[in-house]
Parts: C-alpha cells; structure tokens; sequence
C-alpha cells in the first residue's frame, strides 16, 4: 500500500517527513538530467524536500521534477526541466526528471492529472499554458522560499539575494550558500502568496536555448530501456495472435502439437470483452477502442521459442460480421455511397448553400479518399505485466500513462491501489499508443499466466494488421464560384467508420469565410476496422481533401494557386494564413521557372485551431516535384512555415517539423492498408513502404510565419496536413492528374506522349 | 545447444536452437538490449551489429553463423560510448523517439570505417534504416560531421 502522509499539496507546503523516500509518495523516481536508463527504479535522494507534488530538491542540490507526459520524441521531458530552469536559478546539470506516478496521481485525488484534464498524461502538449505556468509557478515558489531562507539567515532583506547556478548569492556581502544546505529552513517559510512566474520579458532561457534532448546520451549508447527491454527476474515471454478479422471469435487451437516444442509452457486464450462494459474510473479517452480482441498467446522461456511456436500452432477463427468485405474497394464504395444520403450530422452550418447554388454559375464537384494507414512505430506494440490474486504490475511503453493505469484497473477489477504502472521509454508513439489497448491486452495475456511477468510481443505483423488506424475517409466538396473567383457556396460531405472525424475540412478556415457553407459527416458503424489516433487525427485526411479542393478551385478560377490562397485567406481575421504563405511564396522561390517535367505545389492547414482565429498551429507547405512523362516522380524540395504563435525551443521545434513533414510525405506518397475478406492484408515493410534516408527531399524550415500571437501551440502534428496536398498540387501542375486519393504511388502519373500511348 | 560466441571483445557461452536469430541471442539469452527488434525481416535496420566489421541485420543472422566472427553492437561500438557518431548525434539532436537509432549508429559507424568520406550516395546505399520519426536529415548532417572529426 501506497504511505500517503496528509500534506497540504496544492498550498505548497513543505514537508518535513523525515523517512527516506517518503516524501516522494508512491512515485518511481525516473528520468534525469542525466536520465537514468531504468527509470522507474530509481529514488530521489535520501533526505529530499519535496516543494510542491511537481518539484523536489534534495541535499545535494539536485532537483527532480516529475513530468506526467511520456516524452515519444517530442522533447517533453526536456521542456519541462527547461519551465523549471528558467525559474529556479538551479544549474542544468542538476536537474533531473521523472515520470510522475499515475498511483500517487490517483491516491492524492489526481494531483497530476487536473492538469490539462484528460490530457494530463497525454504526450505532446508540452508547452501548454496550463503546463507551463504549473511547472514554473512551482519552481517560482521553490526560489522564494529558498532566498527568504537565505535572507533570514545573514539578516538582510530578501531584496539583496538573488538565486543562481544552485546557490543564493548575497552580492553586498559576498556570500553564497547552496539550495541544499537551506532546505529545513526554507521549509518553515510561509509566502503570503504564491509569487507569479516570470514576464516573458525576464526570460533568460525560454526561447533563448535550445537544450538537446536529455536522454540523448542513453538513447546513443543503447541504454535507455524501451519497453521492449525491461529486465524482470523470471520473465516469460508470450506471442500473441488475435483474431485476423477484428470482432472475431476464437473456435480452436491445438495445443498439443506444439507442447513438445523447446521452451513452450502453455497456450493461453484471451477472451473478447463483452460491449456492454461499465467503466470502473473515468477514462481519458474512449475505451471502446481497447476492448479486448479474441485472442491465443503462445508462452515460452524465449521469445524467440514463443513465435516459432506461435507459427506451428494450428488456430481457426469464426471471422464474423467483418468477414463479409470482400475487399478494400467494397469498403470504400459504401463510405462513397453514403456521401449523398440525408442524416450526417452537421457539423458546421451557414447561410444558405442550397439556395446560393441554385443561382448556377462555375461549380466544381469533386470526390476524394484517403485509405486506412497504420501508424508502424519502430517499437513493435509489447509490454510485461504481473498479475497475482490482487496486484497489477505492469512495465509499458506508454503514451498516456494514466489511460494505461485506468484500463490495468478495468481489465482486472482489482482496487486502484494495487495497481501499479512503470513508464518505459517509448520506441514511437504517432497515437498508437494513446487509448492504450496494448496496454490493457498485456494484462490481459498475464492474467491468464498468474504469478509471473509475461513480457507480451506482437510481431511487426501482428503490429501491423492489428492496429487502431488513421480512418478511411471519403468525402465529396462542392463550392459555387462567385465573379471574383472566390467561393459563395460550400458543401462537404465525409464519411467512415466509427472514429472519423472530418477536421482540416469541418474546423478549418474555408467554411467560415465562404459566405454559404454545410458541412456534414456520416459514419458507417458496420465498417468494422478500428480506428484510432493517427498523427493529427482527422486533419491528417481533412487538410488533403481541402487543400485539393482549394486548388481545384483556383484552377476554375483561372489564379496561380498560391495567389488565389493569398486573397481567400485574407478574409480571415487571423492574418498568420496570409503571412504563412507570403513566407512561403518569398522562400519557395515560388513563380521562378523550373524546367519542363517539374513544378511547384502550394498547400495551408491548421491543426487545432477548431474554427476558431488566433488558434491552433497554421502550418503551409511549397513541394518541388517532378514528374517524368513515364510516371516517375521525385520531390526535390519541400518549404514549410507555420505560426504557433510563438516558441520556446527552436531547435525542438525544427526537429519536430522536419519529422512531421516527412511523415506527411510518406502517408501520402506510400501508406495504404488494404482489406481482404476481412482482414488486414499488409504485414511488414515490404507491403508498407517507409522512405529512407535517399528519398528526403532538400527541407527548408522557415520561422517567419510566426505572429507572436500569445500562444505555444503544437508543432508534431501540423506539418502532416499541408505536405501531401502540396505534392498532389504539384502534381497536377506537371501532368494536368488531379489526384484526389492516397498513396501516390498507387497511380499512373504519365502525361505528355506518354499518357497518350499508354491510351 | 551451446555456442561460443565473440561479442565486443569478450567470449560468451549461449544455449539455444541453432536458427534462433542473433538479434534474440543478444537480447534475450545475453541481456545486451541496445540492439532492437524492428521487424524480423531485415527490412528496417533496427537490430544492425557488426559481424568482422560489416554492418548486418541480426534479426536475420542465425545463431550457428555467429561462431567464429567477432560481434560488435552498440554496446560495444566505443568505450563510454564516445565514438564520433555518438558524440556528435547528442550534440546535434539526432533522435527523436530514439529507438532506430542504435541501428543508424551502427550502419554509419560500418560505412566511416570502410570509407572515411562518404558521399551523399554512399550514405544512402549504407544507411538505408528507417526511422520513423524522420531523423533523416539530422542523420545525414551527423555522419558527414562525424566523418570530417574522424579524419582530423
């Protein structure tokens, strides 16, 4: 049981607890400055105060802050030492993070996870206001305390001393003393008021430092310990295989042909969740997704003897109402035909559409697709877990902790206090690992093995055909062109399976600046491939769809495209579209020539901003593309801006667009899933094709679209919208083919002759 | 069936199937987890060691071939893992989610020593890994950096 000493923890009051390790209560201490490569074994030092639930400092001067967010290669751990830099005065080597504890979370009545609500764990979001003004109000309140400690001390006033590299400097009289030799004492002082962070105009180091990651040293080194790695005396290993046809049921195995094989122990069946469920806590995300699947686990000494007997064991499956689609194409023709039926649910309305397009005039009426993709993190999905008569332990490379706390919770029944949950390193998140199905299936195959930690791997196969995909999306858009080439009318339709949504079309800028607009959306429950998460969700379709569109509109209107984007988006009140692109059109070097075969293609989105100015992250991409009349096709370049508003790290924020911009590149050049009675056909790399290191285009990364505006919105997600739309536009402007699917290179690009001949 | 096998420099005793890949040898029977598993196909890189030098993909590489060669991972790549790559990757942020990343280190650290200054061509036929949060540019920037410290 979890020791919760009664602590005053939201009023910051300093505990004076005297036995070690109490004061860190329940929690696993975990990364450092100089991360610990295991990092939920380690304790903060003997003898720690702790400050705030978020913010301890120990004797020696280091200080550990607890970060809730798993860091999946954003840099979220970094950032948040870097809140905590800037208002302590501590050195950077004597930092050191950890993954806050989602029991301590849980006993002390969500003391983590009421920040941000239900993203409290949620990786990404790292520089959210919320976030930011908790970490820095916390170490604001540390200093204070520490310099009156000092001040009372030498007697003189608080005015006079000043904290710096871990000490409280004394400049009249020379003095200086470490934070650590001042802990009991500032532990009795009382601030009238929690003092308020720094103005940014103080600022020493936000937006002024780029600091590297800081488990880059274990991460070069191979230490840094994945999910995938964790060390457990007496760990099994199980291979799992579910229901290749999602919703199936299990109707045999043969155990007994693969008992003798080396090292198996047992078979294990999983059972299906029944769809009736109560939650046992309030979930984070929807739990629907994470229901169990119809499963067997082979269990073995090795992994490697697990899979091979996996592969021998003979397993039939009852498929199901999902076993009915044929194919992909079967798929897609019923999201297709559902596009002009009544009864979407509208999910933006204004004027009237219907009457603006019955005056007639120039309308375009075009359909779009975009296919199931997976999300393929380079860390297969795995995790170990030990189940016995009452307790969960459970080792998992999570992207929301909590959510893989609350579904170990669920799926055992057991009390939240026995419950415990270890936050690995995680080998990729893209939202694979949010809902935290994995997660709860882990316990779900150690349930049924009582007693041991079984260290559950799914192949990259069974990663691969059993995941919680980027939705298909169909959608059909409609707009009216006024005398001036703009749109009067707009009406989007889109539809797919449960999970869809249809943002970059129904949150973004074009239906609030056309004068006339529906959108609706209608989802199909009988689609039965889950969907989940994929990399800006909806947008990831929504921004291809509508920035296709946009520029099939400038083509009617007979306006160079980034022009006529220029003048649409003018009509918006945040003036960042604009300026995006007007950095976009000055860097590109958009309207000098290029040779025959080659082009450029322009495309503008914005993820977050849920229809609202002054929101979100507006992010724009230029595609150097060239085509030759045979078909292949080559991005030679690629410019992204964007406006968050503003930033704090530039080098993080870099790396973070230069990635999403090639995963925006390869969703739509490669990524398609497909469907065979059922079942999802592609398994491993060589049906799911990656871009590798020859393939990068020349990236330019430009910084002046930023507005200053108030705001340090998400950078991840954005760049994967606008780059796809970007190349299809360029596209078109070598081959006059309007690609209104993904991937690329599923189609026929010839042109010229060449089309010709191919009839 | 027991192998003795050469693994950065040291000799090592294993007990398992012949076929069983090397990339599970090191992992799992030698708890030496820098080494990652990807996809079990040699399409991704993650799990590249050095087999005399040479970078090979160890999900593919049996136990019995391992005998008699002399193994190099990341664990063993340089002492205090100071090799110029490493140094350099840290200083310049390399990884994203990290997990690829002992692989590129592993392939880049192979071409430099077969070849001190690698064209843009080179690094793509020797470091073809994939990386999924798209360090691509970091890495090549990385190995050229790298290379020029390495030869003064």
């Amino acid at each position: 049981m979890t020791d919760v000493p009664t602590l005053s923890r939201r009023g910051f009051v300093l505990s004076l607890l005297a036995a070690s390790g109490a004061l860190v209560i329940g929690t696993r201490p975990i990364l450092a400055a100089v991360v610990d490569a295991e990092p939920w074994t380690k304790d903060t030092p003997t003898g720690a105060h702790e400050f705030t639930p978020w913010l301890s400092i120990a004797p020696n001067g280091q200080v550990t802050v607890m970060v809730t967010t798993p860091d999946i290669g954003n840099g979220v751990v970094t950032q948040a030492l870097s809140f905590v830099y800037e208002e302590l005065g501590a050195r950077w080597d004597d930092l050191r993070a950890q993954y806050a504890s989602t029991s301590s979370d849980y006993a002390l009545g969500g003391v983590y996870s009421k920040v941000n609500g239900s993203i409290g764990y949620f990786g990404g979001r790292s520089t959210s206001d919320e976030r930011r003004i908790t970490y820095m109000t916390a170490a604001a309140n540390a200093r204070e305390r520490l310099r009156h400690a000092a001040a009372a001390q030498w007697n003189v006033p608080v005015g006079e001393v000043e904290a710096r590299d871990g000490l409280i400097h004394h400049a009249a009289s020379g003095r200086s003393t470490p934070f650590g030799a001042l802990l009991a004492h500032a532990a009795s002082v009382a601030l009238p008021e929690d003092p308020k962070p720094k103005r940014r105009e103080e600022w020493t180091h936000l937006g002024k430092d780029s600091p590297a990651k800081v488990q880059n040293p274990l991460v070069v080194s191979g230490a840094a310990v994945y999910g995938i790695d964790v060390k457990i005396p007496g760990k099994v290993y199980a291979a799992l295989r579910q229901s290749p046809v999602m919703g199936g049921r299990l109707k045999s195995y043969d155990f007994e042909s693969i008992r003798h094989m080396p090292g198996v122990r047992t078979v294990v069946e999983i059972k299906p969740t029944p769809a009736n469920e109560k939650n046992i806590l309030p979930s984070p995300f929807p739990m629907e997704t994470t229901r169990i699947q119809a499963a067997v686990a082979v269990i073995a000494d090795h992994y490697w003897q697990a899979r091979t007997a996996l592969d021998a064991l003979p397993i039939e499956w009852e498929d199901g109402p999902g076993g009915k689609w044929e194919n992909t194409q079967a798929m897609a023709d019923a999201a297709m035909a559902v596009l002009d039926k009544p009864g979407g649910k509208v999910d933006f309305q204004a004027g009237d559409a219907r009457a603006d397009f019955a005056k007639g005039g120039k309308i375009i009426d075009a359909s779009y697709l975009t296919p199931y993709c997976e999300h393929m993190p380079m860390e297969p999905l795995n995790g170990t877990a030990l189940v016995t008569d009452k307790t969960v332990e459970l080792w998992h490379p999570s992207q929301h902790t909590q959510m893989a706390f609350t579904l170990a919770v669920q799926q055992t029944g057991f009390a939240p206090e026995n419950v415990t949950v270890h936050q690995t390193f995680v080998g990729g998140g893209f939202g694979r690992r949010a809902y935290g199905d994995d997660a709860r299936m882990v316990v779900a195959v150690a349930q049924q093995y009582p007693g041991v930690p079984v260290h559950t791997i799914w192949s990259r196969e069974e990663s691969t055909r059993q995941g919680r995909y980027r939705a298909m999306v169909a959608g059909r858009l409609k707009a009216r062109l006024g005398e001036d080439g703009l749109p009067t009318a707009f009406e989007a339709h889109g539809s797919g399976g449960p999970g869809m949504n249809f943002r970059g079309v129904s949150d973004t800028v074009f239906p609030q600046i056309v004068p006339n607009a529906h959108v609706e959306t209608h989802i199909l429950p009988d689609l039965h491939v889950l969907n989940g998460p994929y990399r800006g969700p909806g947008y990831n379709s929504g921004a291809f769809i509508m920035e296709s569109f946009v520029d099939e509109l400038a083509n009617a209107a007979g306006v160079d495209p980034m022009e006529y984007r220029i003048r649409l988006y003018a009509k918006w009140q945040d003036k960042a579209w604009v300026k995006v692109l007007e950095e976009l059109r000055d860097k590109s070097g958009w309207g000098q020539p290029l040779p025959k075969g080659q082009a450029r293609g322009v495309a503008i989105g914005n993820w977050g901003m849920r229809g609202k100015p002054f929101a979100g992250t507006t992010c724009g991409a230029v595609a150097h593309a060239e085509v030759t009349q045979d078909g292949k096709l080559t991005i030679h370049r690629l410019d992204i801006a964007f406006d968050s508003g503003r930033i704090l790290n530039r080098d993080a924020v870099r790396a973070e667009l230069e990635g999403g911009a090639i995963f925006g590149l390869n969703m739509s050049l490669n990524e398609e899933l497909n469907v065979e009675h059922g079942r999802i056909v592609e398994g491993n790399f060589h049906e799911y094709p990656m871009l590798r290191i020859g393939d990068i285009p020349q990236l330019h990364i430009h910084f002046g679209g930023l507005s200053d505006n108030e705001r340090y919105y998400e950078i991840g997600e954005p760049p994967v919208g606008p780059v796809g739309p970007s190349v299809a536009n360029a596209i078109f402007a070598v081959t006059g083919k309007r690609l209104r699917t993904t991937p690329f290179r599923k189609q026929d690009l010839r042109w010229g002759e060449k089309s010709a001949s191919a009839g | 069936m027991s192998y003795s096998l050469k693994i950065n420099g040291a000799a090592v005793d294993v007990d398992a199937a012949p076929d069983t890949p090397l990339l599970w040898v090191l992992r799992d029977h030698l708890g030496m987890t820098g080494t990652k598993f990807g996809c079990g196909v040699a399409q991704c890189g993650a799990c590249t060691v050095h087999v005399d030098g040479v970078a090979a993909r160890s999900c593919q590489f049996p136990l019995e071939a391992a005998v008699g060669v002399e193994i190099t991972t990341i664990e063993g790549l340089a002492p205090n893992a100071q090799h110029p790559l490493q140094r350099v990757w840290v200083e310049a942020n390399v990884p994203q989610c990290g997990y690829c990343q002992a692989g590129m280190l592993m392939a880049a650290a192979a071409l430099l020593e077969a070849n001190p200054n690698p064209t843009d061509d080179d690094i793509n036929l020797h470091v073809d890994n994939i990386c999924r949060c798209g360090t691509y540019p970091r890495v090549r920037a990385a190995i050229h950096k790298a290379a020029e410290m390495m030869r003064g």
